[in-house]
């Protein structure tokens, strides 16, 4: 190896008994008070371990003015995600897991000031480069915190878009479409996808859409169900709508959007007696227990 | 809690606005009718800067000089190039309904458009207690 100016910040890593406990004293502290019952000791000190042999050889590798690069595929960039990739699953909050790597910073700083004091430039290059490279990994951990969190939410929306559309068989040829929640471009893509698909298989002839959980009906949601109604009365479904608030009903009439070719009934149970009707159907008392 | 903003930049920042819009005006002792007509504007106007403008800002505060509520929407957007057209039901450029802006009109007391042509729009729309 040629004579390396980051040396001392190697024989430093090298006694790494004393760095990691020192760290992990530090990282404990906050971590053990604010996340009781998340924390694994010993765990945590393995990796702690295999991150300081990882920095060591990074530094031991590299000589020169220059700090040494890290990638987010070498060893040392994994490490650092699955860490914070940990972290973010188990609900911590981004600043304390951005501790993580300060507190070693810290750490290691103090170490090179009191052990390299008497020869100013060799510090300031040790420190520069300390300084860089755990600046790149506080980069790198904050990156996959946010990436994990980002992944969460993402898989969240999706399993809540399934859930919210269903298609129900309500009596022969009779379908049910509750809709719940904000109608967007997504969401009214897949319900009209959902609804056709529906209408085909169960042949049905009467659909009712009930729109009780929709909470504002602007001018969009009343074109995306406007396109859905459109659609499923080309394939031979009546429409039956249901569950227009008496707000709801004002707004529309203002708006100047009226529902041509659609029955339309205040709830659900006078929808249901509307569409049993339409399929020659109705529900008859049979004198049973309960009146 | 006078002034409340969302940024619209997505399409979920939409319902956020009616949400906002529609807490507002029955803290504000809004009857139920009208909170839902104040909570449809914002949605109108929330979406016509999302769909026109690709984003801009919403924001809905008391008034407190003559009691009522005021919502602004603002966006850097291409402007409107013909308000009196905009205003006029069954007008769209982007193939809508085309009763959002007269809408929100009919919906609210007051409303004033500004625009220009490459730069931007601000609309307001007031509606009194």
């Amino acid at each position: 190896m040629t004579t390396n100016s980051l040396a001392p910040i190697v024989t430093l890593l090298q006694q790494r008994a004393a760095i990691s406990s020192e760290w992990m004293n530090e990282v404990l502290r906050v971590w053990m008070r604010m996340y009781p019952g998340l924390v694994n000791e010993d765990e945590l000190r393995r990796q702690a371990d295999a991150l300081l042999k990882e920095l060591a050889k990074l530094f031991s590798e590299h000589s020169g003015e220059t700090p040494p690069d890290i990638g987010a595929n070498s060893a040392l960039g994994e490490i650092a995600r699955e860490l914070s990739a940990d972290r973010a699953k188990k609900g911590f909050k981004p600043a304390d897991t951005a501790q993580y790597v300060i507190a070693l910073k810290n750490v290691l700083t103090q170490h090179l000031v009191s052990t390299l004091n008497e020869t100013p430039a060799s510090l300031t290059l040790c420190l520069r480069a300390v300084d860089g490279v755990l600046d790149r990994l506080s980069l790198l951990t904050f990156e996959a915190f946010v990436e994990t969190r980002e992944r969460v939410i993402a898989q969240q929306s999706l399993s809540l878009v399934e859930l919210s559309t269903p298609v129900i068989l309500l009596w022969n040829n009779v379908l049910l479409l509750p809709l719940i929640g904000v109608i967007d471009t997504v969401r009214a893509r897949q319900l009209t996808e959902r609804l056709l698909e529906s209408i085909t298989k169960y042949e049905a002839s009467v659909t009712l859409i009930d729109v009780t959980g929709v909470p504002v009906f602007d001018t969009s949601v009343a074109w995306h169900i406007m396109k859905t109604i459109d659609a499923a009365q080309l394939l031979g479904s009546r429409i039956v709508m249901t569950g227009i608030s008496p707000e709801g009903a004002q707004t529309l009439t203002k708006l100047g959007i009226s529902f041509a070719n659609v029955i339309s009934r205040a709830t659900l149970r006078a929808g249901l007696a509307e569409a049993l009707q339409l399929v020659g159907r109705r529900i008859e008392s049979t004198g049973g227990v309960h009146k | 809690m006078n002034k409340i903003s969302v940024y619209v930049a997505a399409e979920f920042n939409i319902a956020e606005a009616a949400r906002q819009a529609k807490l507002m005006a029955s803290v504000l002792g809004f009857s139920s009718v009208q909170s839902y007509y104040i909570a449809t504007a914002a949605s109108e106007l929330a979406a016509n800067v999302f769909i026109h403008a690709d984003g801009g800002m919403f924001e809905v505060s008391a008034l407190t000089d003559r009691p009522g509520l005021e919502l602004v929407v603002s966006d850097h957007g291409p402007g409107i190039a013909d308000i009196e057209k905009a205003l006029q039901d069954g007008y769209s450029t982007a193939g809508g309904l085309g009763c959002g802006l007269p809408g929100v009109q009919r919906l609210m007391d007051e409303m004033d458009i500004d625009s220009q042509p490459g730069q931007g729009t601000v609309v307001r729309a007031r509606k009194w207690l």
